[in-house]
């Protein structure tokens, strides 16, 4: 559910604490944009603007496609071995096939959508956890794509797909910033507006009382995951544009972990039956934006992991008494 | 108190020769450029050690502004995109990469130089086509053919060898493969390669695949020739504690064990590569394009490797028992003779 939805079933002292996280993450990234910025004049460069735009565009999507799963109840280990097989298959259409720009694109996000929707199937049929299959599909799914690229990087593709990934709104701004966005609002109306969207927050938050209201459980996780392969694939897909070039070493199991922290961090529970589209993207931005203004700041690169960690921590942790406190006051109120 | 002649003399020597100082000094902080450039390995390794080194003595000696050899914090390409990207936003002027991989650093490379930073690739090239300004560094089919050359005479001419490869997927393994393949053809059937083991730049990797191989193959086995950093310190080890002075072995770069080896006879002998003369003459040069007085020389005699057209050798030789002590003046000396020849060779200047 999106943090708009918990409104209408959950108290309204819940829906203050929900959409005040939000707004707190928020704040937090307001805060280290001015420290940053302050402390580092280069970090409002344009071309640091740019790089930051460029890369929250694709961690919001990398976000989205495990956002989705979440959504279920479940997850999904395998979202950089899809989204690195969509790759190399787009790069395969492109450059050894020779095929037009929007039909290997749409060749790259289908072969991405049919892997989500393996995953998905081989989950509901098999009953078997989504943690134990998607394991085992990332490897299966990353070997077989090594197995027959044998490891080649696709470096003559057209001209055109570089220059995308190099475009530049307004001296800043990436298109591919434009792209997470219309897939977050795409995604904020499926949740929030539509049947299909409903039935998936309910088999997440209570799979068997979902299944006796006459929600298709089995068939909403496919579609979950056959969504997921999809999002993966299109954070390769912008991967590509990145790079002007389709490359075995992206995705992987570099995904794991943005794949889980802007969901995480923007309000989406890890047990189902809860999503937060706008927290994924904040939570997105948090991130890149301590990651880039620690490089800006030159802090020793070697720290900058373990940075990354306290910061992340501290965040989450002053996310998590702000909302605890919102709650005691709310009911203090009663 | 009266100054006799030859003291007011000798001041006015002194101060005729300390205006000269002065004004050389001036001289020297009136040329010294306002570039900042920084030297960016793939990620941590300790190839690249020598770099910092290289960058400190680059900016003193030029005049530099600032030379800072800044290390990813893992070898992952979208870890020194960024990098790279958060250098450029904090003013650095231009980029001396190894690139994390070949293909995939070109987008950066292009967007730098559609930045007006110019960048080249240093101790490995891009792929063409690259808007890197160059490559500068080992002509490793060379330095496979010569070590393998060396490899052959220490083993005194005849037997069986063992090429310890680094991975299979980087186009220098393949040249190191086909190099190694060259020289043991040369022999007409006199030595002839046993296997070669791909795969072994990482320590653990290299731990399994070397000791497995020297258990198996010991008895069968004249010699090696590692043609990656991790094999070269692990066959020298791993030779050390088999106490085996049988087999010769040619390793690669310089590291301390490798070259302890050698003293106590373990090795026969590795080929130095020269990763202080990359950092130092890419500084040089990145700093000459930079600032706008020189320009790549189109037509200049570069060396065409499978990557790219524009590669310079940055020098290799044979580091063995008889020039231990002294190779690191050799390795000087090509560096010296490489940066002092730049300009004429491969640049147009003002």
């Amino acid at each position: 559910m999106t943090d708009e939805t918990i409104i209408k079933e959950r108290s309204r002292p819940g829906f203050i604490a929900g959409a005040s996280a939000q707004i707190g993450l928020l704040a937090i990234v307001a805060v280290l944009w001015l420290v940053f910025s302050t402390l580092a004049p280069g970090f409002t460069s344009p071309i640091n603007l740019f790089g930051i735009g460029r890369s929250l565009a694709v961690d919001i999507v990398i976000g989205f496609s495990q956002m989705v799963v979440l959504a279920t109840g479940g997850m999904n280990l395998a979202v950089g071995s899809i989204g690195v097989c969509a790759v190399m298959a787009t790069g395969f259409l492109l450059q050894d096939a020779g095929m037009p720009v929007p039909i290997a694109l749409a060749g790259g996000l289908l072969l991405g959508a049919a892997l989500g929707w393996l995953n998905g199937f081989a989950i509901v049929k098999t009953g078997v956890n989504a943690f134990i299959i998607t394991l085992a599909s990332a490897s299966l799914f990353l070997g077989a794509m090594l197995i027959l690229t044998k490891a080649v990087p696709y470096n003559a593709l057209p001209p055109e797909i570089g220059q995308f990934g190099r475009m530049r709104i307004g001296g800043y701004v990436s298109p591919l910033l434009f792209i997470a966005i219309a897939i977050g609002v795409a995604l904020f109306i499926l949740y929030r507006h539509t049947l299909l969207g409903r039935q998936i927050l309910a088999a997440g938050a209570n799979p068997r009382a979902a299944e006796m209201s006459g929600v298709p459980v089995g068939r909403v996780i496919i579609i979950s995951h056959t969504l997921s392969g999809l999002l993966a694939a299109t954070a390769g897909m912008m991967l590509v544009a990145r790079l002007g070039a389709a490359m075995p070493s992206v995705g992987g199991e570099d995904w794991l972990l943005p794949s889980f922290l802007g969901p995480v961090l923007g309000g989406t529970l890890l047990a189902g039956g809860s999503v937060a589209v706008i927290g994924t993207m904040i939570g997105a931005a948090l991130v890149t934006t301590i990651r880039s203004g620690l490089l800006v700041l030159q802090v020793g690169n070697f720290w900058l992991q373990l940075f990354l960690g306290l910061i992340l921590l501290a965040a989450v942790m002053a996310d998590r008494y702000r909302g605890i406190f919102l709650e005691r006051r709310s009911m203090g109120r009663k | 108190m009266r100054l006799s002649s030859d003291k007011i003399r000798g001041f006015a020597a002194s101060s005729i020769l300390a205006g000269f100082a002065a004004s050389f000094g001036a001289m020297g902080i009136a040329q010294a450029s306002d570039n900042k450039i920084a030297l960016i390995p793939g990620g941590p390794h300790p190839y690249f050690a020598p770099w910092e080194q290289a960058a400190a003595d680059a900016q003193k000696d030029f005049g530099i502004a600032a030379v800072d050899f800044k290390v990813p914090q893992e070898w992952k390409l979208n870890l020194q995109t960024e990098l790279v990207e958060s250098l450029a936003a904090q003013g650095y002027t231009a980029f001396g990469i190894f690139p994390g991989d070949a293909v995939g650093i070109n987008s950066t490379l292009t967007e730098l130089k559609d930045s007006s930073i110019p960048s080249a690739a240093l101790a490995g090239c891009a792929q063409d086509p690259t808007d890197a300004a160059f490559c500068l560094g080992t002509d490793v089919y060379n330095s496979a053919y010569i070590g393998t050359k060396e490899l052959i005479k220490a083993m005194g001419g005849k037997g069986a060898i063992v090429h310890l490869a680094g991975l299979l997927v980087d186009p220098n393994t393949t040249l190191r493969v086909k190099a190694v393949e060259t020289a043991v053809a040369e022999t007409n059937g006199e030595v002839t390669l046993l296997q070669t083991v791909a795969d072994t730049d990482a320590q653990e990797a290299a731990d399994q695949k070397i000791n497995a191989l020297l258990a198996a193959q010991k008895d069968e086995i004249g010699g090696m020739i590692a043609t990656g950093y991790i094999p070269s310190v692990v066959a020298s080890k791993s030779l050390r504690t088999l106490g085996d002075k049988r087999i010769k072995f040619i390793g690669i770069d310089d590291d301390q064990i490798v070259l302890e080896a050698i003293k106590d006879g373990f090795v026969s002998g590795t080929m130095a590569q020269n990763p202080y003369g990359q950092g130092y003459i890419g500084a040089y040069v990145l700093d000459l394009i930079a600032s706008g007085s020189c320009t790549v020389k189109e037509d200049a005699v570069w060396i065409e490797t499978p990557q790219t057209k524009r590669f310079i050798d940055s020098g290799t030789l044979v580091i063995n028992a008889d020039n231990l002590s002294t190779y690191k003046d050799d390795l000087k000396k090509v560096t010296t003779d490489i940066q002092s020849n730049f300009k004429d060779k491969y640049l147009n200047c003002q």
